[in-house]
């Protein structure tokens, strides 16, 4: 049965955004997720995950909300993103080629997760990995 | 995303110093390690401004103080690249970190990129100048 162990709930604007990454990253840390040595990949798909939901679901409206959890649940974390937005088709998204000026987070958030889908049910963005692929534990 | 930005452009550090002693300007990131939302729109601003009143100028941005990148700073770097080109420079990358040099594969920017892979700043400069220098022969050649 998943366990949230995370959730932090806030507005729209680049201090909020820094905060909850700088505490969602703590919070994988301090249960073991992720290890010092690698966090590059979780900070990464935390900050294009948080990032867009500000610009592309709440329009870069600082009043919209955004609400960050984490769950447990046992050999997989999975962390939702859920803003104020319509949503959009992960898996139709394909990494932009050289000429395009952005639109690489979401593609970069499917290279290193295990799972990455849209919940239409609760407009949020549910990234998954497993319990190995940041932290130290063996598999 | 620029609601509530910590500080204004002319507020945030100097994110990166340049060195344009020769053929190629080396820009160094510095007071910080991480470009990322917070920063990469003032980093954009500072190597664009520089680089605009030098016409020609062939920048060598060096990463060796980097150890985190978003992707709104590849988007970045796309804008110096393309801003660059406008007036007859370039620039290329040296001094990536494993994981940031991943987001470039994983992301096909190598292939626009030049990136001096295990180039120290000083051996990745001469070999940009050699190679601008080869560029220089090949285009005397060519209108003979």
């Amino acid at each position: 049965m998943a366990k949230r162990f995370f959730v932090k709930e806030f507005p729209s604007t680049t201090p909020a955004v820094a905060e909850a990454l700088t505490e969602a990253l703590s919070s994988l840390s301090a249960t073991g997720w992720i290890s010092p040595e690698k966090t590059f990949s979780i900070r990464l798909c935390l900050e294009e995950a948080l990032v867009n939901a500000v610009m592309h679901g709440n329009q870069n409206c600082p009043e919209c909300l955004v609400r960050v959890e984490m769950f447990d649940e046992g050999e997989h974390c999975r962390i939702t993103v859920q803003d104020e937005g319509e949503g959009f088709d992960v898996e139709t998204l394909e990494m932009p080629d050289c000429t395009q000026l952005g639109g690489r987070g979401v593609c970069l958030i499917k290279e290193f997760m295990e799972d990455v889908r849209f919940n239409g049910s609760n407009n949020s963005l549910e990234m998954v990995f497993n319990r190995s692929t940041f932290s130290e534990a063996c598999a | 995303m620029s609601a509530g930005n910590p500080a204004t452009m002319e507020e945030q550090p100097v994110l990166i110093t340049f060195d344009d002693n020769g053929a190629i300007t080396v820009g160094t990131i510095v007071s910080t390690s991480v470009l990322d939302m917070t920063n990469v729109a003032a980093f954009s601003e500072q190597v664009i401004d520089y680089c605009m009143g030098r016409p020609g100028i062939h920048l060598l941005l060096d990463f060796s103080n980097v150890t985190f990148l978003a992707s709104s700073a590849l988007t970045e770097l796309l804008r110096i690249d393309a801003a660059l080109k406008t007036i007859g420079g370039s620039v290329r990358l040296c001094s990536l970190v494993p994981d940031i040099r991943n987001v470039f594969e994983i992301t096909n920017l190598n292939t626009l990129f030049v990136i001096h892979e295990d180039d120290t700043v000083e051996k990745a400069r001469a070999r940009f100048e050699r190679s601008l220098a080869v560029a220089a022969e090949e285009d005397a050649w060519s209108s003979e």
